[in-house]
């Protein structure tokens, strides 16, 4: 009976999260299956799911939140491994300079990348004055300007949280596997990538939900461009549709949960334990 | 015939030395370990050997190829580590053949080996157990598997024992020595554990500050310690500082403060320094002394310890302080108490 007693150690977190997330959650989702306070009817969503423009947007946002998870992972593993490797000192020093973009909001910075990539931006004018291209690129307004936006909001946390796994993978482990023969290449594939997984997983999973349900960066960079948060957005407020707006809210949340469950079923897949 | 050399090798991290012009040779079949307290350049001695750092001055030659430059996966030598470093990731199996995928051994043969090697061990049927499932002496039995199914030219132990409880830890280094013989593989064994290196090894190199003090089987070091570094090391606790020395017909003659002792013939040189055990000290009360004593010297007790199978006694003397282990059957001693110390001649050692 005593050991009940530690159960209330997690109590309030529990009570917040129900009252201010579970039951809204749910509910939402609830609503979305009663358009008429009737019966159950999920003609809405067939007829979703038959509407090219969502499924275009749909698309887009998918395409879009994965690129900007690969990018992250790609410039984020190297990063994190140098700097994981670096004396405690430089590592503090490094690890600020990587927090550092987090201290500016999303506006910020999103704004500041329209004066780079902008028509006349950085980009254009110093791609032109040294005479590669003759007219501007259309970066700004497109998905590429929205995942550059993304990636810059997103690779401090990939970095954070693979220099975290990175840190906690023994030095000895790595000397281990080269006295036994395996070349630099070797070590990195067979011992540190492994090693690695549950990091690039926990920062996949971080920068995919972030990037699928990011709505600043994608309303202010993509232009005409929708994305599932904006086109919720709109249905919302500007077309005051507000069970399209559910619907929405529902499916970006199962997407979200599908995409957790094959990343953690990845991750098990290639680092056992147990 | 030696199997490697270390030539006048030099190894500093940043400004400080921790090796200078270290000279190591040792012959094929043999273990030999390094021996001393921490920092004194043991650990960084093996890592050389291995290649895992790279000595600023000075050749390593093995088998009189010189291996200063060759990179730690060509080397050929397996690695046992204090912590184990088991691949978390793999299976035992897995961690076993590590190495022999590595030399693109064939599968079969792969598997082969590493039943095999898990039979030398004792560890057949944990081939599919991951190393958080394991104990700390099935890891440390895994990771000589893996450093041995590679058929290492020199096996390397970098304290590999210091993390088990005492039991396991004896058992551990009687097998480590059967498998040792058996294989007939040139190891070299780091510890500062005494007793661990003196039971499993062919010759034990005693060091300190980078250099090694003494370099003999371990009667010879036990017996004949050459330095005072070396016979504090293994339990000589006295030591008398003498001012001169005289050989004699049944001895030498060592003098200190213008009291003589009588020491035995020495079978090496050694220098002015007499170091004793306190085992091999006596005590006498003053008035019950008995008439024929070596070497006598009155003192007082200062303090009395007792030990379980003995007395330890701090005995204050004209020649200095002494430590004496007497046995517990007699009646103690007080503190305070006048008494006679005898220093048998055979138990005093010369050392430089």
């Amino acid at each position: 009976m005593r050991n009940y007693y530690k159960y209330l150690l997690i109590l309030p977190g529990v009570l917040f999260l129900t009252i201010f997330m579970l039951v809204p959650i749910g509910m939402t989702i609830i609503s979305t299956f009663f358009p008429n306070e009737a019966a159950a009817d999920t003609s809405n969503y067939a007829s979703l799911f038959r509407d090219s423009y969502f499924l275009e947007i749909l698309w887009t946002t998918l395409r879009v939140s994965i690129v900007t998870t690969i990018i992250c992972m790609v410039i984020g593993f190297p990063t994190a491994y140098f700097i994981a490797r670096m004396s405690a000192k430089m590592k503090a020093v490094l690890l600020i300079l990587t927090i550092f973009p987090l201290l500016t909001s999303p506006v910020v910075r999103s704004f500041s990348w329209m004066v780079i990539i902008g028509r006349n931006g950085l980009v254009n004018e110093a791609l032109m004055g040294i005479g590669i291209i003759q007219e501007p690129l259309e970066i700004l307004y497109t998905p590429t300007a929205v995942i550059i936006g993304l990636v810059h909001l997103f690779l401090p946390l990939t970095i954070i949280t693979l220099v975290g796994v990175m840190e906690s993978i023994e030095s000895d482990l790595l000397t281990a596997a080269a006295s036994l023969g395996a070349s630099r290449v070797g070590v990195f594939t067979k011992v540190v990538l492994p090693l690695c997984v549950p990091g690039l997983v926990i920062g996949g999973i971080l920068v995919f939900v972030g990037s699928f349900t990011a709505y600043t960066t994608p309303a202010l960079l993509g232009g005409q461009q929708r994305v599932l948060s904006t086109l919720l957005y709109q249905n919302a407020n500007t077309l005051n549709d507000w069970h399209m707006a559910s619907i929405l809210a529902a499916i970006m949340i199962v997407v979200t949960f599908i995409v957790i469950t094959c990343m953690n079923l990845l991750a098990n897949k290639l680092n056992p334990r147990r | 015939m030696s199997l490697f050399t270390l030539q006048d090798v030099t190894v500093a991290y940043q400004k400080q030395a921790i090796l200078q012009d270290f000279n190591l040779s040792i012959g094929e079949g043999e273990l030999v370990s390094l021996l001393g307290p921490s920092g004194c350049g043991k650990t960084t001695t093996l890592r050389l050997i291995a290649g895992f750092l790279q000595s600023k001055e000075g050749k390593f030659l093995f088998r009189e190829k010189d291996y200063t430059k060759v990179p730690v996966n060509k080397r050929n030598f397996g690695f046992v580590f204090q912590n184990y470093a088991l691949f978390p990731h793999m299976t035992v199996f897995d961690n076993v053949a590590f190495g022999l995928r590595q030399r693109k051994v064939s599968k079969a043969s792969i598997k082969d080996r590493v039943l095999r090697v898990l039979d030398i061990v004792s560890l057949r049927g944990f081939e599919e157990r991951f190393p958080a499932a394991l104990s700390g002496g099935q890891k440390q039995r895994v990771a000589i598997a893996r450093a041995l199914v590679i058929e290492p030219d020199l096996l390397l132990f970098d304290e590999p024992l210091s993390n088990l409880d005492a039991n396991l830890r004896v058992n551990m280094r009687v097998e480590i020595r059967r498998i040792q013989q058996e294989l007939g593989i040139t190891t070299v064994y780091v510890s500062h554990d005494q007793e661990e290196c003196f039971s499993i090894s062919d010759k034990v190199a005693i060091m300190n500050k980078g250099i090694i003090e003494q370099l003999s089987d371990p009667a010879t070091i036990y017996r004949q310690p050459k330095t005072k570094f070396v016979a504090d090391f293994i339990g000589f606790k006295n030591f008398i500082q003498f001012d001169r020395r005289r050989q004699e017909s049944d001895g030498i003659a060592a003098t200190v403060q213008g009291i003589t002792l009588t020491v035995q013939q020495q079978d090496n040189a050694g220098g002015l320094v007499g170091a004793i055990r306190p085992d091999d000290l006596r005590l006498y009360p003053l008035d019950a002394a008995p008439m024929t004593v070596e070497n006598a010297v009155q003192g007082k007790v200062l303090i009395s310890t007792y030990l379980g199978r003995s007395y330890q006694y701090e005995v204050q003397t004209s020649i200095g302080q002494f430590t004496v282990n007497d046995d517990a059957g007699a009646a103690p001693l007080a503190n305070g108490q006048d008494v006679v110390l005898e220093i048998p001649k055979k138990q005093i050692v010369l050392v430089d």
